[in-house]
């Protein structure tokens, strides 16, 4: 679920040792104008990386459009990293949802990465969500309601991340059932309805409407 | 967009194991249950240590699978119980000491299937549906008693209150404790639809809201277990028993099938009917194979005391939309709410095991739609209308059992020579046995 994918190839190999350092699997999307690497492509990334510098085939605008616009890519955080060369033309600049300029430092990237992860999924510095009572720990699976831990199952716990990661954004069953759960799954669409139930019900009353029933759509999650 | 290979169900994901172990640590827990099912659904249980979590997620652990074919010790033989990280659960009745469940696969040691393994049954069948692209969406209203401490054995135990059928009174201590149990039911990830006191004194029924028929069948085991513990906690004792109360209706399940292909309901019709066309052939699946899997949904002598004294329980192979004694009845069409057609088999009791049974009414429906059944005439104001009879008795019960083509089928020679060796040692205990009815008939008159 750590992967970051890489687009461009100024200092790529760079960037790549950095992600890695700082816990991602890096993944480097070919120059061919294709959104997914050649391996591991198929699950959403933690985040996408594009080194602007020199792209031109597609461009940086293009590829952020295109990144948006794609049903399973739509919310990954995007940092548009810049050579501080090119700053003065404004290229760029207002792209993706974190800028990075060139070169830049291991703590300078976390930061950033920190600071994209939260404004698209609201996560903070330490992997933790919080909405209202409720406090989700990315890093240790662990979700509490006022202080007091509640205990999900696996599936449960995954399809409650991914809505509250996901905010104000309907996702069919169909989309959840291939980006939560997977190849994995067994009772058919209607186990998102069915985990759904699971989940508001462990939620209690305040958190459970936080999940909204979109008729004949799919569910969102009404984040802060 | 290049897809992942279909993972087989069960095979190890570090993700799923990652969880339970950094839930373990981080929420204290200090043991670990590993739950199977016997042959006869019945729970059983062992505990490893923390320390013994992450081999037992590779490796699994070894134990006798004598055990699970139902208190037949006489050949030991290994078998390796796999715990499913999916079903990980922290136990919400213990929280001075945490200790979570998981449930079992368990398989021979040369990794192949384990005959014993109804829950693995179950997975099969669901699997073998799933091909056709079809899966199976199950509701359960479970009804139970719960007594007072139960004196010495075979004493007739004290009910806890004179409620009536749906009543709600202050002096109602049933409202308590179904509270707690439904507290404890959604903590396990069991959402209750309803729930209210039955017609009989001490008597309870709680609905569980649909899902697929392995999580059904997780969640009636799981449900068995946290009734029990509630009762427990409140001085009471609950039981799953079919007829504890001769004067008193017994306890029933009443399962509530569809069937989904995708998104749609397979049973959905808009016209005038109850049934879709595939609806009505597996139904008459069902009902063609109802006789041969009696002896699964009714798997106790007792079971038939139930069935014997009406009170609305099934005696006849019939179906209606409106009357109250049918084997299975079919819920008026609602418009506009495709999602809920389905249809009610009314002759499951509480203490059957609901793997084996939602096995073999799958594996019937599907034989309905393939061979093309023809669904018999409605039964009108229940009247038998010409259906033949359910088993009287757990014998004739068990013998049609033994001789059905589709369990064998379904289920597998060994799950099915397992259950029939063990129906067949209860019978034979009861026919030693001298009863009230002996004594009470016969003492003074001969």
């Amino acid at each position: 679920m750590t992967d970051a994918w890489i687009y461009g190839t100024h200092g790529s190999e760079r960037t790549t040792r950095l992600l890695a350092e700082l816990g991602f699997s890096p993944h480097r999307v070919a120059a061919n104008g294709t959104l997914r690497p050649p391996a591991g492509g198929g699950r959403a990334p933690a985040l996408a990386v594009i080194l602007a510098d020199g792209l031109e085939q597609p461009s940086c605008s293009e590829l952020c459009a295109r990144l948006a616009a794609d049903e399973s890519l739509g919310e990954v955080p995007v940092l548009v990293a810049l050579a501080s060369a090119g700053l003065a033309e404004g290229i760029g600049v207002t792209e993706g949802h974190e800028l990075l300029v060139e070169p830049f430092t291991a703590d300078e990237l976390q930061a950033r990465i920190a600071r994209a992860r939260h404004a698209v999924n609201g996560v903070d510095h330490e992997d933790i969500v919080r909405v209202g009572s409720l406090e989700m720990n990315l890093a240790t699976y662990q979700v509490a309601i006022g202080g007091r831990p509640v205990d999900f199952t696996y599936m449960e716990y995954e399809l409650l991340k991914f809505l509250v990661t996901h905010p104000r954004r309907v996702f069919s069953r169909e989309a959840l059932l291939s980006r939560v759960w997977g190849y994995d799954y067994y009772g058919g669409a209607r186990t998102v309805d069915v985990h759904v139930r699971r989940v508001r019900a462990k939620l209690g009353s305040e958190n459970a409407a936080r999940i909204k029933t979109v008729r004949s759509v799919g569910y969102r999650w009404e984040g802060t | 967009m290049t897809d992942p290979p279909p993972r087989p169900y069960g095979a190890g994901v570090t993700g799923r194991e990652q969880f339970v172990l950094r839930t373990v640590e981080e929420r204290g827990v200090r043991f670990i249950r590993l739950w199977f099912v016997d042959v006869l659904g019945l729970l059983k249980s062992f505990s490893i240590p923390v320390s013994e979590l992450e081999s037992a997620l590779s490796d699994g652990v070894g134990l006798d699978g004598s055990s699970l074919e139902g208190a037949s010790r006489q050949r030991e033989h290994d078998v390796i119980a796999y715990p499913d990280p999916r079903t990980f659960q922290v136990l919400p009745w213990k929280p001075d000491s945490l200790v979570a469940r998981m449930f079992c696969d368990v398989r021979q040691p040369d990794d192949g299937p384990f005959g014993g393994d109804s829950r693995a049954t179950l997975r099969r069948v669901l699997e073998q549906a799933a091909g056709l692209g079809y899966t199976m969406q199950v509701g359960c209203e479970v009804e139970f008693f719960i007594f007072g401490a139960l004196g010495s054995n075979g004493d007739v135990p004290t009910t806890l209150d004179d409620g009536a059928y749906f009543d709600l009174t202050p002096l109602d201590v049933g409202s308590d404790f179904r509270r707690r149990t439904i507290e404890y039911l959604e903590q396990m990830g069991i959402p209750v639809k309803a729930s209210h006191h039955e017609v009989a004194p001490s008597q309870h029924e709680i609905q569980l809201a649909h899902t697929d028929a392995l999580s059904m069948a997780d969640a009636v085991t799981t449900f068995r277990i946290a009734v029990k513990e509630a009762a427990h906690e409140l001085g009471a004792y609950a039981t799953f028993m079919p007829k504890p109360l001769a004067a008193h209706p017994g306890s029933g399940m009443h399962m509530h099938i569809s069937l989904f292909e995708g998104d749609r309901n397979a049973f959905h019709t808009d016209a005038e009917e109850s049934l879709s066309p595939t609806g009505r052939a597996f139904l008459a699946g069902v009902l063609a194979h109802a006789r041969d899997m009696t002896a699964v949904t009714n798997q106790w002598i007792n079971s038939y005391r139930r069935l014997a004294t009406g009170f609305e329980a099934p005696e006849f192979v019939s179906w209606t939309r409106r009357g109250a004694a049918a084997l299975v009845r079919v819920p008026s069409r609602r418009p506009g709410r495709a999602a809920g057609a389905r249809f009610e088999l009314r002759s499951p009791d509480p203490s059957c095991n609901t793997y084996m049974v939602l096995a073999l009414v799958l594996a019937a429906g599907l034989r309905g739609i393939e061979r093309g059944y023809e669904l018999q005439a409605e039964s009108i104001d229940d009247e038998p209308n010409g259906a033949p009879r359910l088993p009287l008795d757990l014998r004739e019960a068990t013998d049609l059992f033994d001789d059905s083509e589709l369990a064998r089928e379904t289920l597998g020679d060994r799950l099915c020579d397992v259950f029939v060796a063990n129906k067949r040692r209860e019978l034979a205990d009861e026919r030693r046995t001298v009863t009230e009815f002996d004594r009470s008939r016969y003492l003074r008159l001969l």
